[in-house]
């Protein structure tokens, strides 16, 4: 038996020492815990941990497999999305205990508080006293048992999974219903109980999901599908999409989905030119050995940075907006092109980790797919706060691509139309964000560079935010961001474009003194190393594409990206279209694209006189534009439309 | 974005060491605000006697605003009793009787007016409790209570004054500590406005200030004041309220924003995290209790030896 006091011993070394005696086998107590926050997580070894006292926000989280118990109290996020073991909490547990569990036992002796259990998945949540408002909110299964009363709200949301509360139940959540207890199902609860030692000779109301929200009522209706680029088409007002739109409205009656981003014109890097005469660039396809394109972000806090050969990535797409295929042809693309490939929000498969060489693993509101042992794989991880395409709300999955292999990767129910929640349970200001990105780090041993998207609203506030939450870098996602499902109108006309995100953004960083310290990388309509070196120039340090790395491994761009069955096999989890889809074809073509992209990013930086891509900088540009010029405060020059047209032709 | 703590001493008159305990609570969840640190204290009060502190800044600029201060003391003939230059502020106690809130009003326009009261004098500046602590001797301070403040400037400035705790303008030994966002800011704020209330800040928090005082105004009970906040106000609050002999808490229906509260015969103390009570009792295991969702409560603190 070991011991650590934690009045001599800081939580980061206790962490490091808790997994030390873990991997050897070794039970620990732990004394003065005080109520300090992240004691234990990161753990994944099977050995009792005895908390001689409180605890703070996480016990126990992001672990696997250990038991703990808690002499008194613990504060947010008890045992947050732990994977099996158990945690027992002798006094009482505060906000979001149980959040986001996939099979771990928790037992709390007295009261929980609010939003206990909010997206579980699976495993059992107990709380031997009372539960306040909105227990088992947006839980996707899994047990929560509530001896005492329910409180107000309770099963808010909830998409499966059982409650039982065996006192008073308050008031039900949305689409939650109370219903008959099977015989054996008590049983089974009783025989619970009676493992933890728990007294208890009453009886118990059941509760589940109503199933009154899981599916969107009616379907669009099949129309010829209008591609994204005629979709963007020349009328303002009256064209073939506003048509469309309006007899499918006639039918549905509710907002529209599609895939893809904004298509109305708004101001973007094409709207900037390069301040000088580049009809010289050496068309020597040698050029790129004459240039220095590494590019590297994220040890701001000691941990392993990214390091690219060029200053591109591919954006976050999830597995499950994309079917397998897709993804691994993007992971391979990744790696022959040595940039850095990104889970998205369906967690990371073992295929796509082991083909692409980094990976950024992102993290969002539902934990779909989330867990310790992925994260200890990634080269970087990424909170995801928002994304350009849908700025304050989350993903949207629709039923014919929640498969039961999908559905068993995020841990939820198959063939519900899949709304991610659009907040984090466990960040509710920068105040919470603060103790989660510690959390990540703690659990990762502070190796892993740690990153926030950000969709572009509020885009100085925000990043002001994250500088002082001490994020490693940021993705920053700007209104041309693409996604493969969300409501029209968001995409369309909710956030900043991409243009004004940059700017906002570098202005915020450098009235902090920060803008040296956490690297920018910027997507949302980024087509080719000529906006790449725009980006540059404007102060990010890498960009990311995604819409144009799947267009350069097949996609049609029809918009139908949500239906799941997409043509191509590209944008479903259906076989038989994914069979459509020759992996090493297209991964090959993905990566000749890359390739094209660093061609262009060597030759603007040879053109431009540099040796090295970062040296470029706001001097080198012009807007060709009034609302550009005002967006990013370079000088209005539209002499130069002319110029850069010959240019574009030539470079691409 | 921040964090809170409170605390009041049920068993004394005014000899508890109510700026150590403050400073280690806000120090324990300093990690919440790391930009600013404020305190809320309260004095024993002498009857006509007022304590003012500003925020004057540094060198000229802040020789000029205390110019403009004692010019308008003159003008109100409020004798100062003693003052005193201390970090980015200036500190008076001046004998005055008049109309308090036609007073402040007008003090305010002299220079940035931190707080008035017959008791409260609130310390706020940038940087972390101990920082502060260093600069105005907090650590000094013996009463029986106050409240204070750890700041994440998330909208507004990093400065002092847009720091907490917040003084209700016009009113005496009214101060607030929040955390979270009032989403109906501008409409309850105009409401106060056409009323005849001052607001210093476009920070929502100063607003909880402004409303209390007006219901205390009004001759209702702190607590009933609290009740009513939770009614009128949106978005999502954990707040503490001090006055001369009572502090208390409120938060909102969607316990969005954390609080945790120890309570014995000596003390009452309320932190947005437990760390922060914990490091009261350090080595002890706490039975501390979570304020539910919609709920306030007060305390008052003992009038008698």
């Amino acid at each position: 038996m070991a011991s650590i006091d934690l009045s001599v011993t800081p939580v980061r070394e206790a962490n490091e020492l808790i997994r030390k005696f873990g991997a050897e086998g070794e039970d620990i107590d732990i004394f003065n815990p005080d109520a300090r926050h992240h004691i234990g997580v990161g753990l994944t070894h099977p050995i009792t941990v005895t908390i001689k006292g409180s605890a703070g926000y996480f016990c126990a989280g992001l672990t696997d497999g250990p038991r703990f118990i808690v002499e008194r109290n613990v504060g947010w996020g008890l045992a947050d999305n732990m994977l099996h073991g158990s945690v027992v909490v002798n006094g009482n547990a505060s906000a979001i205990a149980g959040v986001a569990i996939r099979g771990a036992e928790v037992v709390v002796k007295g009261n929980i508080g609010s939003r206990a259990g909010q997206v579980m998945k699976e495993g059992t949540l107990l709380a031997c006293g009372n539960a306040s408002f909105m227990a088992g909110y947006m839980m996707y299964g899994g047990r929560l048992i509530i001896l005492g009363d329910s409180g107000p709200q309770v099963g808010q949301d909830m998409t499966g999974g059982s409650i039982y509360v065996a006192g008073k139940v308050a008031d039900l959540g949305t689409d939650a219903m109370l219903i008959d207890l099977p015989a054996e199902e008590r049983d089974d609860l009783l025989a619970f109980l009676e493992r933890y030692q728990v007294p208890f000779n009453g009886t118990f109301q059941k509760i589940v999901n109503a199933g009154k929200k899981l599916r969107y009522p009616r379907n669009e209706p099949r129309v010829r599908p209008i591609p994204f680029f005629e979709a963007s088409g020349d009328s303002a007002y009256w064209n073939a999409k506003v048509q469309e739109d309006i007899y499918v409205k006639a039918q549905i009656g509710r907002y529209r989905i599609r895939g893809y981003g904004a298509a109305r014109p708004m101001p973007h890097l094409s709207d900037l030119a390069f301040k000088r005469d580049l009809s010289s660039i050496p068309a020597d396809p040698g050029l790129v050995s004459q240039v220095d394109l590494r590019t590297e972000f994220g040890g701001r806090n000691g941990g392993t940075p990214i390091k690219l050969s060029m200053p591109v990535t591919i954006a976050p797409m999830s597995y499950g907006a994309l079917s397998k295929s897709a993804k691994l042809a993007l992971a391979i693309a990744s790696r022959l092109s040595d940039v850095s490939e990104n889970t998205g929000e369906g967690g990371m498969s073992k295929e796509q980790r082991e083909e692409a060489k980094q990976i950024i693993y992102q993290c969002l509101a539902g934990r779909l797919g989330w867990n310790i042992h992925d994260m200890n794989k990634a080269n970087g991880l990424e909170i995801y706060i928002s994304q350009g395409a849908k700025p304050g709300l989350g993903g949207q999955l629709m039923a014919k691509k929640v498969t039961p292999a999908i559905a068993k990767i995020r841990g939820i129910p198959a063939g519900i139309d899949l709304r991610s929640p659009s907040r984090h349970p466990d960040v509710l200001g920068a105040d919470d964000l603060v103790i989660k990105v510690e959390e990540f780090r703690e659990a990762t041993g502070y190796r892993i560079p740690v990153s926030v998207k950000l969709g572009a609203g509020r885009v100085r506030d925000d990043i002001k935010i994250a500088w002082k939450d001490g994020f490693d870098f940021i993705e920053l996602d700007g209104m041309q961001g693409s996604t493969g499902a969300a409501g029209v109108e968001v995409l369309e006309f909710v956030g900043i474009p991409t243009l004004s995100a940059i700017q906002e953004a570098v202005d915020a960083l450098k009235e902090v003194g920060g803008y040296e310290d956490m690297p920018i990388v910027l997507m949302g309509g980024i087509k080719d190393g000529i906006d790449t070196m725009k980006a540059l120039a404007l102060g990010a340090r890498a960009v990311a594409m995604g819409t144009s790395a799947i267009i350069a491994g097949g996609c049609i761009s029809c918009l139908q990206c949500h239906v799941g069955s997409c043509v191509t096999g590209i944008a479903t989890q259906d076989p038989e279209h994914e069979k459509r889809y020759n992996v090493p074809v297209e991964a090959q073509n993905i990566h000749r694209f890359l390739e094209g992209v660093r061609w262009q990013i060597a030759a603007l930086t040879r053109a431009l006189g540099y040796t090295n891509p970062h040296q470029i900088s706001r001097d080198d540009l012009v807007a060709l534009t009034p609302e550009a010029a005002a967006i990013t405060r370079l000088p209005y020059a539209p002499e130069y439309r002319a110029m850069q047209e010959d240019f574009l032709r030539k470079a691409s | 974005m921040c964090g809170i703590a409170g605390i009041l001493y049920k068993d004394t008159v005014n000899k508890a060491e109510v700026g150590k305990a403050l400073i280690s609570m806000l120090d324990g969840c300093q990690h919440r605000g790391p930009d600013s640190t404020g305190f809320s204290l309260y004095y024993e009060s002498t009857p006509g006697q007022l304590r003012l502190r500003f925020i004057v800044g540094q060198g000229a600029e802040a020789d000029k605003a205390v110019a403009m201060v004692k010019e308008k003391l003159s003008q109100y003939q409020a004798k100062i009793i003693e003052d005193e230059r201390i970090g980015s502020s200036y500190r008076v106690v001046v004998e005055f009787d008049g109309d308090l809130q036609k007073f402040a009003f007008d003090m305010e326009h002299a220079a940035k007016l931190s707080s008035i009261g017959e008791s409260l004098d609130i310390i706020k500046d940038v940087g972390g409790a101990h920082n502060v602590d260093d600069i105005y001797h907090v650590a000094k301070f013996e009463g029986t209570h106050g409240i204070g403040h750890v700041r994440l400037a998330t909208e507004s400035d990093v400065a002092p004054e847009a720091s907490h705790p917040f003084w209700a303008t016009g009113f005496a030994d009214i101060s607030i500590v929040h955390n979270g966002q009032i989403t109906n800011y501008y409409k309850m704020r105009r409401r106060l406005e056409k009323n005849g209330y001052f607001f210093n800040t476009d920070n929502d928090s100063e607003l909880i200030a402004v409303y209390l005082a007006d219901k205390l105004k009004h001759g209702v009970s702190l607590n009933h004041a609290l009740k009513s906040s939770i009614e009128d106000m949106d978005g999502t609050f954990s707040f503490l309220v001090s006055t001369k002999d009572e502090i208390g808490y409120a938060k909102d229906r969607l316990a969005a924003k954390p609080m945790v509260k120890y309570e014995d015969d000596k003390i009452i103390a309320i932190a947005s995290e437990e760390v922060s009570l914990n490091r009261l009792f350090p080595g002890k295991a706490l039975e501390t209790t979570e304020p539910a969702p919609g709920t306030c409560e007060t305390w008052h603190r003992s009038t008698s030896a």
